[in-house]
């Protein structure tokens, strides 16, 4: 691994100044999981680190009058056990129970998991289907992006130079709120998703509010409309094959290393079958 | 040879490890964990980025003018061509490169990072030649010659490559008339079978240190199974006599072949002559790893296999072609091995059989577990399955019917040792309730049994030699010097049990003295491969323990005024069947005895050794592969699965692997049934495994990110396994070798109960859900 | 950049200087001479140098050795107490569930790191624990049985 500096700022203000330093490239350290493996290609360029972990409220796992606030640098391990994550955003906690190993999850956080943004993170699809919004602080101050619309691309978010991401929040849940996150990998342990799928059932009017989340089948995380809006009408056999079968058309997947693309939508279909059912499963 | 079993001791006994106290502890020690004090310097290894190409112009100066560089080393110094079998490499690459990963120049800097940035600055032109990367493809005519001196290479007189082509081997076995045999025939099948590359994956990296003195003494620290192999094919490539040679290898962190014969301990010698009196280190990354050792071969394979109507295998013919990769000087040898045991552990009387080893522009195809037997054992226990079911007889009654029995003149002309291949099949049979239909765990899953027999010779020279030194302490605890590589099979203890054996005393005084093996101090073994420790050390440990005995014995005797042959050693004392007399063997054993009245001593310090070589493999026949004996013995086994396939994924799930061998004698049952258990999942790791290439020959996942080995999660819960015991006739206590047979026919075994199950069959490796799926519906996918 | 940084590695403090870019890993087995912990991949997906942060399994090689200042760290070393092996050890070697010995210091930390949290874990949760742990050799059973064996007597 090549050199590069190391900060630790113990606020917002002192961090702020290091990822702004003129003329160098400088990131965010969070649980360092994903970091450490990229500082180990010789042609990568870092001269800066900045460790987040000592910035006060950014360990912060709370309720708050707006829903849940899960700060960026709460660990996967925290987020999978916590009993209010599980009691409103279990597909949060379900989610980031299959990170990696456990070793990962002792240190992987939640802003690390979003900011890496590969398509595959465990975490992305349980947090748009939870409607989460992303809150940025920069030098400028703060500033609130919709989870979706926080990811352009495969590894490419709105994040500017300078910005720090706080962590997101998670909107309030009706009583009887129930989600699944489905992962389909190739093999059963410590293994990136290949597609992964989160379904979310929120009670409402007498009915069902859906939201049907997809992973690793686009460029970012996505959501699927048209399969929520059947299943918002009803959850009969017939209509959660339609519902997964228009996952399978909205996805767009790639052809790579884990994967092709025809398998891939094709399982889009049957992991968001089996997610949904596993929604219905769950109603009470 | 094979002793009287009837009264032991200590064989046959499941006592601890010998290693495992050191092993729990942090304390046992690694190439990587010894220390070498500040002046240790580190090396890289800048690696070829195209698969074919000529170098035009190889220009270091900026690596040399980088702050901190000691050297740099290329080709232009490491001239001479080595090899084990045929000498087709040189240490570096010296005018041509043949795969993505070839050697082009070690960088030797005062610390990691300057090595790693120095290395990047390398300056190399190539011409591009065109490659060829399929080994099928390798051996059409017009394919690009990798080799074009192939035919003035230095070559062992039992391997045969052919000058103008890309064939490094040529392995030919004709038994019996298979034309007319084929006429004869009920039923004929035919298929072709293919193997990726995969990779060893050791969990302890390669590592390698080197010392290069003034006076001309060498010194490696190597991660290594063949320190004597390593040692023997460095003083050819670097023109150093052997005795000025050494080679210290402590600890093996997982070997599986992958540490045999030569990878960068050759580059990181070299390196260390460029800054003589320093030490030089190496250690790959994993990716280094990937995509710069060696791996196992792929395979295009053949078959063409014919029965008569009762079920009787009467002809088969099979083309084996192996990719061997950018050098083949330890690959063809398992291209003869894959020759002379084409046909499985089948008894069929007419053969032909074709086996070619071909050169790639891929990773250097060697040794891995198996050694060519899964290789061919994968194409082939699918065949014989379908077989069995288009003749509506049950798979393992077919098995049995054809298998290998003692006795059988084999395909090469020799007469089948002692075996009882029957006896495995029943037991795995019992053991996985052969022919009861099992009730999948859930309604989208299909549950289905498979099963698959194996054989294997140790492929070796026909000469490779053993021995052991062994020497009693004051207290009476023994040292015993071997150069066997403890890798984690278990070999220390088992010589500790053959030892305490064959002398008389505990075994918890047995001291094997082998971690690190020293070549300057250690007795010679030719490598820790082939399963061939247990049988071969075992034999030397086991001669060397009986010299001490006997000196002992004789020692007693005189002070006693006895026969020695009237006289035994029981529990460390040596006891008289005649005058009821006891001596204890603490002091005697190096202070010897006093005579009456002391007037004068016997005896002394009692050292002892052995040896062990096979002196009767005989020679093949170039045009027929026929020869009396073409191999020291064969190991058999069978393997069943049971396992269920999720239809709605494709995925698949290992319940359970049943397994039997027959190993002769267990002298450590226990260790047997974590070779067979460990090797199980290895096996079904395998199936899944493979490199993966671009269009440009580079590996695409040279990481365990996406070149994936089995976890605890997919690893099935229950394995089996039974042990069968037919004596070896010169095995110690009847031993036979079981190492790498475990594996063999896990990947088959499976395949054969993914088509109980759901009614597929997969010819081509790696196995995927994917794959599964995608086969289960053709039809949802050629829309 | 040179941190200096206080550690406490199987209960007795270090200090040590450390530059930004050494992982955890490296300056245990370079600078404080723990070569117990062992380097598999350094990508962490093996397991091999898994160390205990703060009672929690980390891999080491993805933990830089500044963010451990301050923090306790414990390594297959300091298992043993007073010359006694910890019951996971003394299990490892009663199942046999050692061979080559490469990946054991790493399993004996996940393991610990697990039975301290669940002393009573299942055959499911200790195979999901120790799944970013790999072994070539062993095929997992008897270091999933060791395991089991030590949470049932209940002895750690």
């Amino acid at each position: 691994m090549q050199p590069f500096d190391y900060y630790r700022p113990k606020n917002l203000e002192e961090a702020f100044e290091y990822l702004t330093m003129p003329g160098k490239t400088v990131l965010p350290l969070a649980g360092g999981t994903d970091f450490v493996p990229m500082a180990r290609d010789v042609l990568w360029k870092c001269d800066a680190v900045v460790d987040i972990k000592g910035i006060p409220g950014l360990k912060d796992l709370k309720e708050t009058s707006e829903g849940l606030f899960v700060g960026s640098a709460v660990r996967m391990v925290e987020i999978s056990r916590s009993a209010l994550v599980k009691s409103g955003w279990d597909v949060l906690a379900q989610g980031a129970s299959v990170v990696g190993s456990d070793q990962i999850r002792n240190r992987a956080t939640l802003g690390g998991n979003m900011c890496t943004a590969s398509p595959c993170a465990d975490t992305l699809a349980p947090l748009a289907a939870l409607n989460a919004v992303v809150v940025l602080r920069s030098k400028q101050g703060e500033r609130r992006v919709p989870f979706v619309e926080f990811f352009t691309f495969v590894r490419k978010t709105v994040l500017q130079k300078g910005e720090l991401v706080m962590g997101v929040i998670l909107p309030k849940t009706s009583q009887g709120t129930v989600g699944s996150y489905e992962k389909l990998s190739r093999r059963r342990g410590c293994d990136l998703s290949i597609v992964s799928v989160a379904a979310v059932a929120a009670p409402k009017n007498g009915g069902y509010e859906w939201r049907v989340a997809l992973g690793a089948v686009a460029p970012t995380v996505m959501r699927v409309a048209e399969a929520e809006a059947i299943l918002g009408k009803g959850r009969s056999s017939e209509e959660i094959q339609k519902a997964a079968e228009a996952a399978a058309v909205a996805s767009k997947p790639i052809s790579d290393i884990r994967s092709s693309e025809a398998y891939r939508r094709v399982m889009v279909r049957n992991m968001t079958k089996r997610a949904v059912e596993s929604v219905i499963a769950k109603m009470a | 040879m094979a002793q009287n079993t009837s009264e032991l001791n200590v064989v046959g006994k499941s006592v601890p490890r010998i290693d495992a106290h050191e092993k729990v502890t942090g304390a046992a020690i690694y190439v990587d964990d010894m220390q070498f004090g500040p002046g240790l310097l580190f090396g890289k290894i800048v690696r070829s980025k195209v698969p074919h190409a000529i170098i035009k112009k190889l220009d270091v100066s900026k690596v040399l003018a980088y702050p901190g560089v000691k050297a740099v080393v290329t080709g232009k110094d490491t001239p001479k061509p080595f090899g084990l079998y045929l000498k087709d490499r040189t240490i570096f690459v010296t005018d041509r490169v043949r795969y993505v990963g070839d050697a082009i120049a070690g960088v030797v800097a005062i610390s990691e990072e300057i090595a790693e940035k120095a290395a990047d600055l390398i300056e190399v032109e190539y011409e591009e030649l065109p490659a060829v990367f399929d080994p099928y493809e390798s051996f059409q005519p017009d394919a690009p010659i990798i080799h074009p001196d192939l035919g003035k290479y230095e070559v062992v007189p039992f391997i045969f490559p052919q000058a103008g082509t890309n064939i490094s081997q040529h392995f030919k076995l004709r038994k019996g008339d298979v034309e007319h045999a084929f006429d004869q025939c009920a039923l004929i099948l035919e298929d072709t079978f293919r193997l990726p590359q995969i990779q060893h994956v050791p969990i302890e990296p390669h590592c390698a240190v080197a010392r290069w003195d003034i006076d001309g003494n060498v010194t490696v620290w190597a991660a290594s199974q063949s320190p004597f192999a390593q040692r023997d094919l460095l003083a050819q490539g670097l023109d150093v006599p052997h005795g000025n040679l050494r080679v210290i290898a402590p600890y093996v962190g997982g070997g599986f072949g992958g540490k045999a014969g030569i990878s960068i301990e050759a580059n990181v010698v070299a390196m260390s002559r460029a800054v003589k009196g320093h030490p030089v280190k190496v250690r790959n990354t994993r990716e280094e790893e990937f995509v710069g050792t060696n791996v196992r071969q792929s395979v295009h394979a053949h078959y063409k296999i014919g029965v008569d109507k009762d079920g009787n295998l009467l002809a088969m013919e099979a083309q084996y072609y192996f990719g061997g990769g950018a050098s083949n000087e330890y690959g063809v040898n398992i291209v003869r091995a894959a020759g002379y045991s084409c046909t499985g552990p089948y008894d069929i009387p007419n053969v032909k059989g074709d086996s070619y080893c071909l050169y790639t522009n891929t990773q250097i195809g060697s040794a891995m577990r198996g050694f060519g037997m899964p290789e061919i054992h994968w194409g082939l226990e699918q065949m014989m399955d379908r077989m069995a079911e288009k003749l509506g007889i049950d798979k393992a009654e077919f098995r049995r019917k054809n298998c290998v029995r003692t006795g059988d003149i084999i395909l090469t002309g020799m007469t089948m040792p002692d075996i009882d291949l029957v006896a495995c099949i029943d037991k795995v049979a019992k053991a996985i309730n052969w022919g009861k239909k099992e009730e999948p765990s859930a309604p989208n899953k299909k549950r289905g049994k498979g099963m698959a027999i194996m054989w294997k010779a140790p492929a070796m020279p026909p000469n490779p030699g053993s021995s052991a030194i062994v020497r009693f302490n004051e207290d009476a605890t023994l040292n015993v010097y071997v150069s066997g590589q403890e890798i984690g099979q278990g070999t220390f203890t088992v010589m500790a049990q053959m030892a305490a054996e064959a002398v008389g005393i505990p075994y918890e005084w047995v001291r094997i003295t082998a971690s690190p093996v020293d070549t300057k101090y250690s007795p010679y073994e030719w490598q820790t491969v082939a399963s061939r420790l247990t049988w071969s050390m075992g034999n030397a440990v086991r001669a060397a323990a009986l010299d001490v005995r006997q000196k002992v014995l004789d020692v007693v005797a005189k002070y006693w005024n006895e026969d020695p042959k009237d006289l035994d050693i029981k529990n460390g004392i040596v006891v008289s069947y005649k005058s009821e007399k006891e001596q204890p063997l603490q002091k005697m054993v190096v202070y010897g005895l006093p005579n009456e009245n002391y007037e004068g001593w016997q005896g002394g310090p009692i050292v002892g050794s052995g040896s062990f070589m096979p002196t009767y493999v005989t020679g093949l026949d170039y045009d027929t592969g026929q020869g009396a004996r073409a191999v020291v013995h064969y190991t058999v086994g069978a393997q069943a699965v049971d396992l269920e396939v999720d239809t709605e994924t494709g995925q698949i799930d290992i319940i359970k692997i049943a397994s039997a061998y027959d190993v002769g004698k267990a002298i450590n049952p226990d260790l047997v049934l974590t070779q067979i258990e460990g090797g199980a999942v290895h096996g079904m790791s395998s199936a899944f495994e493979g490199y993966v290439f671009d269009e440009k020959g580079r590996m695409v996942n040279q990481s365990l990110v996406d070149y994936k080995i089995a976890t605890a999660m997919d690893a099935p819960k229950k394995i089996h396994g039974d042990i069968v015991e037919t004596p070896l006739e010169d095995g110690p206590w009847g031993a036979r070798g079981v190492g790498e047979h475990v594996m063999v026919q896990t990947a088959p075994a499976m395949a054969n109960a993914i088509a109980d199950a759901v009614s597929i069959r997969i010819n081509n490796l790696p196995l995927s859900a994917e794959k599964v799926y995608m086969m289960m519906h053709k039809e949802e996918f050629e829309k | 950049m040179l941190h200096e940084i206080t550690l406490t590695v199987n209960g007795d403090p270090y200090t040590v200087a450390v530059k930004s870019h050494y992982t955890l890993l490296k300056v245990l087995r370079e600078q404080i001479g723990l070569t117990g912990t062992k380097i598999g991949c350094e990508n962490g997906e093996c397991g091999a140098c898994t160390v205990l942060m703060d009672g929690d399994p980390v891999n080491s090689c993805l933990v830089l050795a500044v963010e451990a200042d301050g923090h306790a760290i414990q390594t297959v070393e300091g298992l043993s107490k007073d010359g006694k092996l910890h019951p996971l050890q003394q299990a490892f070697i009663d199942h046999n569930a050692i061979q080559c010995g490469f990946c054991t210091p790493g399993m004996l930390m996940v393991a610990k790191g697990l039975l301290d949290k669940n002393s009573d874990p299942n055959e499911d949760e200790v195979r999901e624990a120790i799944t970013g742990n790999l072994c070539r050799c062993t095929g997992y059973i008897r270091i999933v049985d060791a395991i089991l064996d030590v949470a049932k007597k209940g002895e750690f």
